[in-house]
């Protein structure tokens, strides 16, 4: 079906694989070994941030970092990547499967080559990992559920703009913030949206709930890179976009906590955001992968940077915080989205 | 409400072909009736017409290139790469543009430039370069796409120019403007393809590009402008788009080259060239805009959502044929 996107990623495998082979980035020779990593996409706010911060922590850390390549959404990609990153003499890797299945045996692979793998942002269903790292997504669903729930006071119409149902992350959002409103809030309807990500669906499909349903209190956006714009656009049109203490005023809970939300909340368009912490993972990513090359061991239980590890089936996972961001700290100096221009 | 973007043509029993999907229409408009209480009301017809308006102006333009005999899958990347290059020039560098700091006025002519510039690139590589259209703007959809990415770093532009915004979210006369806008092009298209010379000659070409070029048309010319014309309703597509959207997300027409190929081929245009009329296109797309309203009012299952669509349109495709009569091809 998507021939073009595919033909893309091949073309654009091929540029990688040529760049890849060159030689890599000025090393200064610390750590045990050099950190191959793959991201996972080049088309969201999010992962263009995490990918900036890549390399600036790379060098604070000191991490051996080969230059990185980017498997564009599609896990054969990614396997290919990895296979080139191997090649290429990396001691560990650092990526982000958006499939979680299907990695399985390249996992198995790098395990049976004694590779240790950092997952960040998705957790492999099988095949060993050193460490994923990850804020829960189920939180963030849950999160949002609890905001929107108090602020209507547990009654009225909802909508979800829901990413897509392809994705771990999708799910975990949709899922929790069901069972959130189904168990604490009975009394809310939820409209589910499957939007795939996309700002156009988005807006259609909001504009047509909105049509029909007009005393819709609350939205849940579940990216605020894709969402947002639309969804202002909308309520704008409508009439309805409104300061919070105006009777007419719709809640509208968001995820990911780039800047534009930020700015949204200061200017009480929408009212709060669940901030997933680019910074955070591009930091930890590197730190386990580096702690990795240098054969240290974690155990599970709390870490010194307010998070815990847990134990999975295949390894561990260190959970990190994704702070609710509203009107009340939506200036916090520590947000990613404030540190970035 | 189907009539509203197009004046009735005049009654002639030729004409009722390019119709045929006028009872899928008046059948989806009743079972949407009965189905929730909301479809029939105005405001949500007016809301399913500005969601298509943009995607219309694609297909008008693939409509006009397929009838010509040639193909363009690059229209999709040029949806949202021609707005963010326009964009990019004017902004300043702190919003992501280039900080060129040409005044935002300008970013309209600059989009609409640019979409020209694509299909000029396109016509130039297929016409006089000779090389198969369907591979030139299969590799021109993923440049495209490219050139959009590339430069905005796959960030979404948030901040853009007011001008830009107006099209896609203003109100004339109580109905959103790209409606006007796509009814008034649409027209144009209708009326040119049907009785005047250039329109006529896009029939002769796409039936027959030799027998064309002997009775005197010229060929390469006419084909050229309809390149550079579709890249410029693909970059106005656009504008629409980002008024409607607010933003221009990297992914911006991304996937639609599947629905307008949808659209023109079940509203009876041909692939293989010289057959179909805009008229036909236009109700491909009034149908694929009411099943999805519909999906989203019934609130479908988002796992079971693209079955659904996809089977709706093979069965209109089916009633088409089944109502024109005629072999599709």
């Amino acid at each position: 079906m998507k021939l073009g996107p595919a033909v893309a990623g091949a073309a654009l495998l091929a540029v990688v694989a040529a760049c890849g082979s060159s030689t890599p980035t000025a090393s200064d020779g610390s750590g045990g070994g050099k950190v191959g990593i793959d991201h996972p996409r080049a088309d969201s706010d999010f992962w263009n941030s995490y990918m900036k911060y890549v390399p600036q922590i790379a060098g604070e850390l000191k991490v051996d970092l080969m230059p990185a390549t980017n498997s564009q959404n599609d896990v054969t990609k990614l396997v290919n990547n990895v296979q080139a990153l191997t090649g290429q003499g990396a001691k560990a890797i650092v990526m982000a499967p958006q499939d979680t299945g299907a990695i399985a045996s390249t996992l198995q692979t790098l395990e049976n080559r004694k590779i240790p793998v950092v997952s960040v942002d998705t957790r492999p269903d099988k095949g060993k990992v050193y460490m994923v790292v990850r804020a829960d997504n189920r939180a963030y669903g849950t999160k949002a559920c609890e905001f929107l729930g108090e602020k209507l006071g547990g009654k009225g119409k909802v909508v979800e703009l829901m990413g897509a149902l392809s994705s771990v992350n999708g799910r975990d959002r949709a899922e929790a913030f069901r069972e959130c409103m189904k168990t604490k809030f009975p009394g809310i309807t939820v409209f589910e949206e499957p939007t795939e990500w996309e700002g156009s669906k988005a807006a259609s499909m909001l504009q047509t709930r909105l049509e029909q349903n007009p005393d819709v209190k609350g939205i849940y956006m579940h990216a605020g890179g894709v969402h947002l714009a639309p969804t202002l656009q909308v309520l704008k049109q409508k009439g309805l976009l409104v300061p919070p203490d105006d009777p007419k005023h719709v809640v509208v809970v968001s995820n990911d906590g780039i800047p534009q939300e930020f700015e949204a909340i200061r200017k009480g368009e929408i009212d709060a955001t669940v901030s997933q912490p680019a910074d955070l993972y591009a930091r930890y990513a590197l730190f386990y992968a580096k702690a990795a090359v240098e054969g240290k061991t974690f155990k599970p239980g709390p870490t010194d940077h307010d998070s815990t590890i847990i134990q999975l089936p295949n390894g561990l996972e260190d959970q990190l915080p994704a702070p609710l961001v509203t009107k009340d700290n939506v200036d916090d100096k520590n947000l990613w989205g404030n540190q970035v221009k | 409400m189907t009539t509203l973007t197009a004046p009735t043509p005049r009654v002639r029993l030729a004409r009722f072909r390019d119709l045929t999907l006028v009872p899928v229409i008046l059948l989806l408009l009743v079972v949407g009736a009965f189905l929730d209480p909301t479809f029939l009301t105005t405001g949500n017809l007016t809301n399913v017409l500005q969601q298509q308006a943009a995607i219309s102006l694609v297909v008008l333009a693939e409509a006009m290139i397929l009838i010509s005999g040639k193909f363009d899958l690059s229209l999709e990347s040029t949806v949202g790469m021609a707005p963010a290059i326009a964009v990019m020039l004017v902004v300043p560098a702190s919003a992501g543009g280039f900080g060129l700091g040409l005044p935002g006025m300008l970013v309209i002519p600059l989009c609409l430039l640019v979409g020209a510039a694509i299909g000029a690139f396109n016509g130039f590589l297929i016409i006089k370069f000779q090389l198969s259209a369907f591979i030139v703007t299969l590799a021109m959809l993923i440049i495209v796409h490219g050139l959009q990415l590339g430069p905005t770093e796959g960030k979404t532009l948030f901040q853009l120019p007011d001008s830009i915004l107006y099209l896609g979210s203003a109100i004339w006369l109580g109905l959103p403007a790209s409606i006007w806008i796509a009814a008034v092009l649409f027209a144009a298209g209708i009326a040119g393809l049907a009785y005047f010379r250039v329109g006529r000659s896009l029939y002769a070409i796409g039936g027959n590009a030799d027998a064309a070029r002997a009775a005197g048309i010229r060929v390469d010319r006419v084909l050229w402008g309809v390149f550079i014309l579709g890249g410029m309703l693909a970059a106005l597509a656009g504008i629409l788009e980002t008024g409607r959207l607010g933003a221009i997300g990297s992914n911006q027409g991304v996937g639609w080259i599947f629905m307008v190929f949808a659209a023109a081929v079940i509203g009876g245009v041909s692939m293989d060239g010289g057959k179909g009329t805009i008229l036909g296109a236009l109700t491909g797309v009034l149908v694929i805009g009411l099943v999805q309203n519909l999906l989203t009012l019934k609130g479908v299952s988002g796992f079971w959502q693209p079955v659904v669509y996809g089977a709706i349109i093979l069965v209109a495709l089916m009633i088409s044929r089944i109502a024109g009569g005629k072999a599709q091809d």
